[in-house]
């Protein structure tokens, strides 16, 4: 057995590495035991429209809640106006990791204020 | 990391463990860029459930374990040093992959803790294998260090450790490393998807040609030291290049699966993802493997 002598600096390093795996792996453990098995809860919130260009700007928001990332979400945002018309917009949504939130806008031509909003996610794959 | 080659008990000045150091980093980006520069690697870390991550983090740590233990350089080492290296290596490979991950945009405020950690830990196991190989294998000579050449310096000069532990050791490195470039792409499910049965085949039967071929017969640097010479016979020959290839199947299948390439896959699918993989693992292991261990000559 030889003593495992190190300068300052190696020491400094060992004990960062050192810190910096323990967190890694107790992260980690805490994860996995704090998640149960969910699948993914996309849950959609729209923002303030905006005017931009010729139309008009709704910020969304797709929060995951679930414990599963969902893969190539297609979020679905209706504009229902007064007069019975309706104004359909959306974009996919590469992955929505678990947990985490994404953000994204939509476009409408008719101002937003005028009619009702709603938005929803209509499907996503599973990774 | 490695004091290869110097005398036990003796500090290093602060200044060669720092040219150290550098060369480790430049090893770390080296193999682990084009990992880093790899949606689907981003992808994996927040899509692989934390059992599976931290599987992945342990088995990599062992393995740079393995390496530091069984890269020849330093027989005289005690375990407990080899595992110091292992979590000083660790820490910087995790280090450097966060710094390049948020320089790439691919690290933000606003992102989860587990997507973060998910991300760091996926590139970090290779860039940390990358940064031992470098800080032992990059070292050239005449930069005044009195511990490079890594196998040479002021120690005796350590018969290369080609025992069977070490050598299935060093193929798993070198495979894991060298398949792990590009085992997350759709590519490996494509061409496993569409190839046909004796193509399948064929990749098998060159990838077995290829570990024979090069660590018996092409003169690989190291090849002759490292390869126990007792093998030398025909059956020694082949079950030696069996164990290199059978290595390079199961360190393909393991990446495959922490990547999540099996979930729903029929059992013929997975085996014909695991050889079209194969091909790099077997590179990886024999090629690959010579490369990481340098020759006590």
């Amino acid at each position: 057995m030889s003593r495992v002598e190190k300068n300052r600096l190696e020491w400094a390093v060992f004990g960062l590495g050192l810190l910096l795996v323990l967190g890694v792996v107790g992260f980690l453990v805490w994860d996995a035991a704090l998640g149960e098995d969910s699948p993914p809860d996309l849950a959609v919130t729209l923002g303030a429209p905006e005017r931009r260009g010729d139309g008009w700007a709704v910020p969304v928001t797709v929060r995951n809640r679930g414990q599963e990332t969902a893969e190539g979400a297609r979020v679905e945002v209706v504009l229902e106006l007064p007069d019975g018309g309706r104004e359909e917009a959306g974009f996919d949504l590469a992955f929505a990791p678990r947990g985490s939130t994404r953000e994204g806008w939509v476009q409408f031509l008719h101002p937003p204020a005028t009619g009702r909003l709603t938005g929803r996610v209509t499907g996503y794959e599973k990774p | 990391m490695s004091r290869k080659g110097r005398p036990d008990g003796r500090k290093r000045q602060v200044s060669q463990s720092l040219r150290e150091y550098a060369r480790g980093l430049a090893g770390g980006l080296l193999f682990s860029l084009p990992l880093l520069y790899t949606m689907e690697v981003w992808w994996a870390g927040f899509t692989a459930r934390p059992p599976r991550l931290l599987g992945y983090f342990l088995v990599g740590f062992l393995l740079l374990f393995a390496y530091n233990r069984y890269s020849g350089l330093r027989r005289d080492a005690s375990w407990l040093e080899v595992a110091f290296e292992a979590f000083e290596e660790m820490g910087l490979g995790l280090l450097l992959s966060a710094l390049m991950l948020w320089l790439l945009g691919q690290i933000q405020t606003d992102m989860t803790m587990s997507e973060i950690v998910g991300k760091v830990v996926v590139e970090g196991v290779t860039a940390a294998i990358g940064i031992s190989v470098g800080s032992a294998q990059l070292g050239g000579s005449g930069n005044g260090d009195d511990d490079q050449g890594m196998g040479g310096g002021k120690g005796e000069k350590d018969e290369p450790d080609t025992g069977l532990a070490a050598q299935i050791a060093l193929a798993a490195c070198g495979a894991i490393l060298f398949a792990s470039n590009v085992a997350p792409t759709e590519e490996i499910v494509m061409i496993a998807a569409e190839a046909s049965r004796w193509k399948v085949l064929g990749l098998s039967l060159i990838s077995l040609g290829l570990c024979a071929l090069v660590l018996f017969h092409s003169g690989f640097r190291g090849s002759d030291e490292l390869i126990p010479k007792k093998d030398q016979g025909w059956i020694a020959m082949l079950s030696r290049t069996a164990m290199n290839y059978a290595v390079a199947l199961a360190a393909s299948a393991f990446i495959l699966w922490f990547f999540g390439r099996f979930t729903g896959m029929s059992a013929a699918a997975c085996l014909a993802q695991t050889v079209v993989l194969g091909v790099a693992g077997a590179l990886g292991a024999s090629a690959g493997r010579l490369l990481l261990q340098s020759p006590s000559s």
